[in-house]
Parts: structure tokens; C-alpha cells; sequence
């Protein structure tokens, strides 16, 4: 049982060794941003009213009178200790943090992701009827869908939902773990505007996959022994479509944290992409290097696991 | 046309053409098939690609594309399957009739275990349960010579070479114990050699079985010694039938005739010059009156090409033939088995 | 029917260069075809000329007022003439003024950017292509990061230690996509380099420098330019979601995304305001996205014809 593990270990281990000059590219690139700053990085956080020695202390903590390689060493060093220095505003450690933000943006992505499923089963239903008027009417909307920028469905949605139908809050949030009704109802509005964009895209890949599965032979001998088209769909049309709907799902990532910037800031939630815009009002460079990495690394780690996932699904295909 | 008792017949064809919508005039893929396969009986359908042999097919199971429309009545143990709904037709044919299509490397659907492929008819169209529909996956497993069948139930396609794809699409049809097997150009993609190991395969089962079998080729050899009655498309149409020894001995239609002396023949020396057809098959869209052969016969008339020949019987065995001026009817002889290898030696 | 390019009948004129002789084997021969492509597709087309135009002469425009200045009251609705179109703010600037002046800064923001990408890329994406080994790596390194963070991420990175201007974010808009566009480069010299014309050329001399120019490089043509309206609709969603953050365009110039983001608080009161702003900026990415599609069906249609 353990040796049929081995592979997977294989894989992820090669994996992870194949992101780590990716992680070091963005963590780099992120350290030399403060090189940028006109004038010194730490006179640009404290602001013009610092006195000399709070410069030099800033300076000491975070290396920014250092050459750019040491810099990145000591944030390395640091990293390996946990310490990612403090955040500006608060003065809590720049992990926590981080943690607690991403987490409310991982509950709305995670929310969103799942909404936007609805678009499977739509697609199926669009594939074995393609060319019709349903699927013809899905194809435009999608397609105007993707369109519409993230901001202006914020707008859009919140004008509808929060202003003239008052079905919704317009701003506001409750931790789940404090108060998990009011949270949901928080997090509705949010997840809404999030998961328009991805359910659109997840269903003109999927109603393509499928459209193309259904003209395999294999398709054509099931439909010859006579077994129903819903049989058919969910054993022998979605197994080989779901590599690409796979990696839709790993790339809706991308799309999440972006969307997340405009979201967040627009309903008042307190997660990572609200961070970013604070932090990048106050010039807190210390927390934008360390959301920085976290992103990258989880982007590793998540196109590792849907690489992983294709090996899983696909029989042909070895895990290593 | 001579009847037979309903009891003993599987599948008719009765007037069944098949009519794709266009402009100006709808394309007549097929046109007045008549024909029956009687319970076990192994029925040969030739013709050359675009004679209409796969539209007929799929026309009998059902999954015609739905441009076109089906005229005539099609009887399968005695239903009436244009009458049907889909859904039941589709019940009913995959209950009775297993069909396998030509190309083994896509047939089988590389996410899925063989294992299932081959039982989900039972499963789905008989109720059988998991271990009983796996039982009888594994036995006709044995039947078409898979080794080691209890292993490989739960392998992938992609372990198989193409010759075995093809036993396990076999034994896939034969998943329900049809009464009707259907081998579509069945060995038209294997190897040579592959070749005559699926189709003795093919005849064992359909004896052993009492099945009824239809193959269709566009090749004369894979129905040669096989076969007990055989129909050749051309065009759309009909235009011969017969006992398939009455046939290749005494062909009465010149379209029959050069097919059988197209053959390479294994006695003439060496670097014999293949006797071919002249001309092209007739296309879709253009449709002509009268026979669809008459412009490439070397012995066509002015009849032949005004209108349609009516089937005329030859010999009472049951042999018609659809010609305006056909071929010497050869006086009654002993009725033999023709086999592949006579026809490689001229009979 | 393939467009395979057409067979070497015409003569070869006894003064022939090297590179009309290699030309003649050329698996492609471009010759500009009347775009056959569906009624939206042609007013996609249309309406992108339409906003280079007004981008690029929206000056001469008779009678339109400044973006800048009041013209009529506060939040007027829309009415039919020219400047009361869409309507005026909340200082009373004609909206429909904004909207096409925004035009101008949104595309020359992206226009710019692209060019940045496009050449970068191309150059480092025809290099890596062709010499292989360790440039082909960084190059694919770079198109993997690029592609796992989010644009605007990267931006705003950026504008925390730099501050927002104009320039920064052409120039952050630029090295994004390059990566992107040095990929498809990259793999379509990896994919030219076998064909016949390419190691005819060499036999008869050529060097690498003429071969990528002259004969590789219009052959990438059609791969880039099927990519690039949907990277430049994305450079659009991009830049618009940032100045309606507020690091974008900076105020009082007229930017779409920041127009969106002033009138939201008017929203309940008078909602219309909107209007023009968000129908200027779907438009645009509706019409950038068509373009995209309908360019790279082609192009597939033309690799599958191969």
C-alpha cells in the first residue's frame, strides 16, 4: 500500500522543487521593490515627519541601508523563524496577520468556486443540445458576462441588491467564527460578484469539452447499446473532460485574488486584498513583500495539486 | 418477395429508405431496402464506402443523426421500431442486438475499465447486479480469449493491443446475450492475421450462440464462408440477394460480377494486372434516374438508364437481383460453401 | 479548402536572391483576405476603428466641451444633444466629454503598454526559440510567474514603493505581459525551425540573424496578433480596475474606472450616471474579446489546413 505512494511523493517532490525558482524570482522581486523607493524605503513608510534615528532603527530591522542580496537573506532568515517583521498599522506580527486576512478571502473564493459548479451540469444539458436556442442565448450571455469588468458587476450588483431591492448589506462583515448567520449574510453579495465571472468561464469550457467528448466514437458505441444519454453524460462524457475543467478551477485562483481587490475594498471586508490597498496607502512594504510570497507559494502549491489531479484522473497518464 | 413466418425472422427491412433534408431535393441516402435476417442465419452486407452500408446500420440501431428521416417500417422480433420512441427503441436493441464498430483504438472509452464497459449493458438494460454483471463480464472475457480475464476486468484500454480492443468490444456486445450480431467493418483497422483470428472468432460465437449474425465489409473475403445469405448495396440500393455460395458461383448483376473478379487471384502469375472498375461511385447530390450503376457498366443501355430495375428472382432459392440486362443464369449446381480461399483461387 | 500557400509555379526570375527562392517554398503566403467573419465580429472590428479614431482625434471633435471643466448643472440626466448625452456629474462636467477623452488615456495607456510587451517579448521569445537551452528555460520561468499573480497585484506592488504616475503604470503594464507574448513567440519559432524553408535557407548559407528576420518572423505574425486583443482587454479591465481603486489614472484627468468609482456614491440618487462610463468600457473589452476569438479561430483553422 505504501509503495504505491511512492510515486505521488515523486511527484510532488519535483513539483515543489520546480516552484522554488519561481518563489525565489517574486520573493527577490519583492525584497528589491523597496530598492525603489525615491529617497530610502524606510523614510517613505515612516512618512516626513520621522526623526533621524527611527530612520536608522527601520533601516537596521529590515536591511533597506543593505545591498539588495543581503537584504534578501536576512527576509529569508527571517522567514525560516517565522518573523516577517510588523505590519504598520497595528503593530501585530506580519504573519498573523496575513493568516487571518487570507483566510476571509479564502472563505469567499472557496464559496465562489462552489457556486460557480452550477455551470457543469448547465453545460451538460447545452453540449447534448448544441446548436440550439438555449445554448446559443448561453454562449452570448457568457460571453458578455466575461466582459464586464469585476468593479462594475460590483457596482452593478450592489446598486440591485443592496440599494434598490434591500435584500443585502452593502458593506459590512462578521467572522464566521463569532457569528456565522450574520457572516453568510455578509458574504453573500461578495460571493455573487465573484462567482458571475468564473461560472461564466467554467461553462464555455466545460460545454466545449463536452461538445467535443460527445463526438468521440466511444460516445457512439454507448449510445448503440442503448444506454441513456444521462448515463452517458456522467460516466463517459465527464471523466475525460475533466482535466480542463481542472485547470479552470486552478487558474480561478488568479482570477479570485484579483477580484478580490475590488470586492473587498467595495463591501468592507477585511481580507487580503483589502490589506493590499491599506498597505499600499501607508507605503507598508514589509506586508506587501510578505503577501507577496504567500501568494506565490500557494499558487505552487495549487497548480501542483491540479497537475497531480490530472495524473489521477487520466488513466493513461503515469503520476511521475 | 417470399414470405417467411414472423417467428423466424429477427430483423426486416420492408421498403426502408433514408432521406437527409437539402435544398433543392432531399439527398436519398438509401432506397427501398428489402431485405430479412433470419434467426440464426449470418446475413453479409457489401458495398463500397458510400453505398449507404453504415447509414443502414445506424438507421437499424437508432442513432441516425436526426437530419435524417427514416421511411418504410424496420421490424426487429417483431416490433416495429420506427413506431418506438428513442428511448425504448434504444431499450430494445440493446437488449437484442450487439453491434461492434470498426475502429477498436477509439471505441473503448480510455477513462473507463474495460470491466464496465463490457457489463453496463447488462447492468443498465437487464438489472443484473454488480457481481453478477461482473460474473458474466468475466466468463465472456474467456469467451472471446482475453487472458487472465478476472485481472483484467479492472484494467484500462490502454493496456490492450488493438486486436484484443476488438475481442473486448465483442464481448461487450455480447453483454446481454443478444439474439443479433451486428460486426460493422469490424476487422477493416486490425492486421492481416488479426484479422481472421476475430472473424473465425465472429463465426465460433454466432453458432455456438445460435445467433443471428450481420457483418458488413467492403471486402468480399470477410464474408465469403461465413456467411449464408448475402446483400449487396450500391448506390443506395439493393441489387442483389441471395444465398451467398448462389451468389459468388452465379452472379447475376455486373456490379456483383466485377467485384468478385476485382479480387487478386492467388493462380494467375505474378504481376497480373488487377481488374478495376472504371469510374467513381455515384455522389449524394447527384442523383440520377435509372440504375446507379449504369455509368460505370460496360453493358448498360438505354433502359438502364431511364429508370430503376425492378428485383427479379433467379433460380428459386431465394437469389434476386435488381439488373435490366444481367449476367447468365449458370444452371443449377451442387450447392457448396464458397470459401475466402476459393475465391483467391477462382472459384 | 487549406490556405497551404500557393505551389512554386510562377517562374523564378534568373536573377533570383536567396530569399525569393526560399520565399517560394514558404508554407505561407499572406495575403490580406476580407475578414469572413459574422455580422458581430464585423461591428466588433468596426467599433475598435471607430475608438482609435475618437482616441486619437477626439480634440477635433466640433462642439464638444473639456472634460475638465463645469459646463450646465450638477448631475443632469442624459438628454438628446451632444454634450448632455450621457449626462453631467456631480461638478457638472459633460459625461459623455469624460467618456471620450477617457478613451484617449485608456488606449494610449494600453496601446503603449503593448507595444513595451510585444517587442520585448517578441525579441526574447524569438531568441529563446531559437537557441533553446537556458534562455528557453527563463523565458518559460518568467511566462509561469507572471501568469500565477495576479495583475494588479503586481501593480499595486510596485506603486507602494514607487507611488502612482502615469508612466509607472505603462511601464508595469508592459513587462506583464511580456511573458505571454514571448511564449507564443517562442513556440512558434520552435515550430518553424523544422519546416523546409528554414533549413533550406541554412543550406544555402543563411545567417541566423536573416533567417529569424526575414523568414521566421512573419510567420509569427498571425500567432501574435491572434493573442493580442485579449491580453489589450485585459490591459484595459487591468488600468480600469485601478483607477477606480484610485491608483490608476490620477484624478481630475478622465478615466473610465474612475468615473465608475466617483458617481457610486450618487448611486442611490441618481443612478444614470453610470451609464456612459461602463457601456464605453464593455463595449470596448466586448469588442477586443470578438476580434480575439474570431483571430485565433483562425489561426487554428490555419495550423489544422497544414
Amino acid at each position: 500500500m505504501l509503495t504505491s505512494l511512492i510515486p505521488y511523493a515523486k511527484a510532488i517532490s519535483l513539483r515543489i522543487l520546480a516552484g522554488i525558482p519561481v518563489f525565489i524570482l517574486v520573493t527577490f522581486g519583492a525584497t528589491a521593490l523597496s530598492s525603489l523607493a525615491p529617497g530610502s524605503a524606510a523614510l517613505l513608510i515612516l512618512g516626513e515627519n520621522a526623526t533621524a534615528e527611527q530612520v536608522a532603527e527601520l533601516n537596521r530591522a529590515y536591511g533597506y541601508d543593505l545591498p539588495v542580496w543581503e537584504r534578501y537573506l536576512k527576509w529569508l532568515g527571517g522567514l525560516l523563524q517565522g518573523d516577517l517583521g510588523q505590519t504598520l498599522f497595528s503593530q501585530q506580527p506580519v504573519f498573523e496577520v496575513v493568516l487571518e486576512r487570507a483566510a476571509v478571502t479564502f472563505e469567499i473564493a472557496l464559496l465562489a468556486m462552489l457556486l460557480s459548479l452550477i455551470g457543469i451540469p448547465l453545460a451538460m444539458y447545452t453540449a447534448s443540445h448544441a446548436g440550439k436556442i438555449l445554448d446559443r442565448f448561453l454562449r452570448s450571455v457568457s460571453s458578455v458576462l466575461l466582459s464586464v469588468p469585476t468593479f462594475v458587476i460590483v457596482v452593478l450588483l450592489s446598486y440591485l441588491f443592496a440599494i434598490v431591492l434591500r435584500w443585502l448589506p452593502a458593506t459590512g462583515w462578521a467572522s464566521f467564527s463569532k457569528d456565522p448567520i450574520a457572516n453568510l449574510w455578509y458574504v453573500t453579495l461578495p460571493v455573487i460578484c465573484l462567482s458571475l465571472h468564473q461560472t461564466a468561464y467554467l461553462y464555455r469550457v466545460a460545454r466545449n469539452e463536452f461538445v467535443a467528448t460527445l463526438q468521440e466514437d466511444f460516445v457512439q458505441v454507448a449510445r448503440a447499446k442503448g444506454l441513456p444519454l444521462s448515463y452517458i453524460l456522467m460516466r463517459h462524457v465527464l471523466r475525460p473532460s475533466m482535466p480542463q475543467i481542472l485547470t479552470v478551477m486552478g487558474l480561478s485562483l488568479t482570477y479570485m485574488l484579483a477580484g478580490s481587490f475590488v470586492v473587498e475594498s467595495y463591501f468592507a471586508v477585511p481580507g487580503i486584498g483589502w490589506t493590499v490597498l491599506t498597505a499600499v496607502k501607508s507605503h507598508d512594504i514589509p506586508l506587501v513583500q510578505a503577501i507577496l510570497s504567500l501568494t506565490v507559494v500557494v499558487f505552487v502549491i495549487v497548480f501542483m495539486l491540479v497537475d497531480i489531479g490530472y495524473a489521477i484522473i487520466d488513466p493513461r497518464v503515469a503520476v511521475s | 418477395m417470399t414470405e417467411h413466418h414472423q417467428d423466424s425472422t429477427i430483423l426486416a427491412c420492408e421498403d426502408m429508405s433514408c432521406r437527409i433534408a437539402a435544398e433543392p431535393q432531399p439527398l436519398k441516402v438509401l432506397q427501398d431496402i428489402n431485405f430479412q435476417v433470419r434467426r440464426r442465419t449470418a446475413l453479409g452486407i457489401v458495398g463500397e464506402s458510400g453505398a449507404g452500408k453504415s447509414m443502414l446500420i445506424k438507421a437499424i440501431m437508432g442513432i441516425a443523426p436526426s437530419s435524417v428521416s427514416i421511411q418504410g417500417r424496420i421490424t426487429l422480433d417483431g416490433h416495429d421500431l420506427l413506431s418506438m420512441n428513442p428511448r425504448e427503441w434504444a431499450r430494445l436493441m440493446g437488449r437484442k442486438v450487439g453491434i461492434v464498430f470498426q475502429n477498436p483504438m477509439t471505441s473503448l472509452n480510455p477513462y473507463v475499465p474495460i470491466g464496465r464497459q463490457i457489463d453496463e449493458a447488462s447492468r443498465l438494460h437487464l438489472g443484473l447486479s454488480r457481481d453478477d454483471a461482473r460474473t458474466r463480464a468475466i466468463e465472456l472475457l474467456t469467451v472471446v480469449g482475453i487472458p487472465d480475464p478476472k485481472d483484467c476486468y479492472d484494467y484500462y484500454p490502454h493496456h490492450f493491443s488493438g486486436g484484443m480492443k476488438q475481442r473486448i468490444m465483442i464481448a461487450a456486445a455480447l453483454s446481454c446475450h443478444p439474439d443479433l450480431l451486428i460486426a460493422d467493418e469490424a476487422t477493416t483497422a486490425l492486421d492481416v492475421t488479426v484479422q481472421k483470428e476475430v472473424l473465425d472468432l465472429l463465426q465460433r460465437i454466432q453458432e455456438e450462440r445460435q445467433m443471428s449474425m450481420i457483418l458488413v465489409s467492403h471486402n468480399l473475403g470477410v464474408v465469403a464462408g461465413r456467411t449464408d445469405e448475402i446483400l449487396v448495396l450500391y448506390g443506395g440500393h439493393v441489387i442483389e440477394f441471395g444465398p451467398t455460395a448462389d451468389v459468388f458461383r452465379n452472379p447475376r448483376h455486373r456490379y456483383t460480377e466485377a467485384l468478385l473478379s476485382a479480387m487478386p487471384q492467388m493462380d494467375q502469375p505474378a504481376h497480373t494486372r488487377l481488374r478495376t472498375i472504371p469510374g467513381q461511385p455515384p455522389s449524394l447530390a447527384k442523383q440520377l434516374p435509372g440504375c446507379p450503376f449504369a455509368p460505370r457498366c460496360p453493358a448498360a443501355q438505354g433502359a438502364c438508364h431511364a429508370f430503376m430495375p425492378e428485383m427479379i428472382a433467379s433460380g428459386s432459392s431465394g437469389h434476386r437481383f435488381a439488373c435490366h440486362f444481367p449476367l447468365e443464369e449458370i444452371r443449377a449446381q451442387p450447392q457448396e460453401e464458397i470459401s475466402e480461399m476459393d475465391l483467391a483461387h477462382g472459384r | 479548402m487549406t490556405d497551404a500557400g500557393t505551389p512554386i509555379t510562377s517562374k523564378i526570375p534568373d536573377k533570383a536572391e536567396l530569399s525569393d527562392i526560399v520565399r517560394t517554398s514558404m508554407p505561407w503566403t499572406s495575403r490580406l483576405r476580407l475578414p469572413g467573419g459574422t455580422i458581430s465580429e464585423m461591428f466588433a472590428a468596426a467599433f475598435l476603428i471607430l475608438l482609435v479614431l475618437i482616441a486619437l482625434f477626439v480634440n477635433f471633435i466640433p462642439g464638444l466641451v473639456s472634460p475638465r471643466l463645469p459646463y450646465g448643472d450638477f448631475s443632469q440626466l442624459p438628454e438628446l444633444s451632444l454634450n448632455g448625452l450621457f449626462g453631467t456629474d456631480d461638478i457638472g462636467r459633460s459625461i459623455l466629454s469624460r467618456v471620450l477623452y477617457g478613451a484617449r488615456a485608456s488606449l494610449m495607456i494600453v496601446f503603449i503598454a503593448t507595444c513595451i510587451s510585444v517587442s520585448v517579448g517578441l525579441l526574447l521569445g524569438m531568441l529563446a526559440g531559437y537557441f533553446r537551452g537556458i534562455l528557453e528555460r527563463m523565458v518559460d520561468l518568467y511566462a509561469n510567474t507572471m501568469s500565477a499573480l495576479p495583475s494588479i497585484l503586481v501593480v499595486l506592488a510596485f506603486v507602494t514603493a514607487t507611488g502612482t504616475s502615469v508612466m509607472t503604470i505603462i511601464l508595469i503594464l508592459g513587462i506583464l505581459d511580456v511573458g505571454t507574448y514571448a511564449r507564443v513567440a517562442k513556440a512558434g519559432v520552435i515550430s518553424q525551425s523544422n519546416r523546409d524553408y528554414v533549413l533550406a535557407a541554412r543550406a544555402m548559407g543563411a545567417t541566423d540573424a536573416r533567417i529569424l528576420l526575414k523568414e521566421i518572423l512573419p510567420n509569427l505574425v498571425p500567432a501574435l496578433t491572434a493573442v493580442m486583443p485579449t491580453l489589450m482587454a485585459g490591459l484595459i479591465i487591468t488600468e480600469g480596475s485601478l483607477s477606480f481603486l484610485g491608483y490608476g489614472i490620477p484624478a481630475p484627468a478622465p478615466s473610465w474606472g474612475g468615473m465608475i468609482a466617483s458617481s457610486t456614491d450618487l448611486l442611490s440618487r441618481f443612478p444614470i450616471l453610470i451609464f456612459g462610463p461602463i457601456l464605453a468600457i464593455v463595449l470596448t473589452v466586448y469588442a477586443l474579446n470578438t476580434v480575439g476569438d474570431y483571430l485565433a479561430q483562425r489561426l487554428n483553422n490555419r495550423e489544422r489546413g497544414q
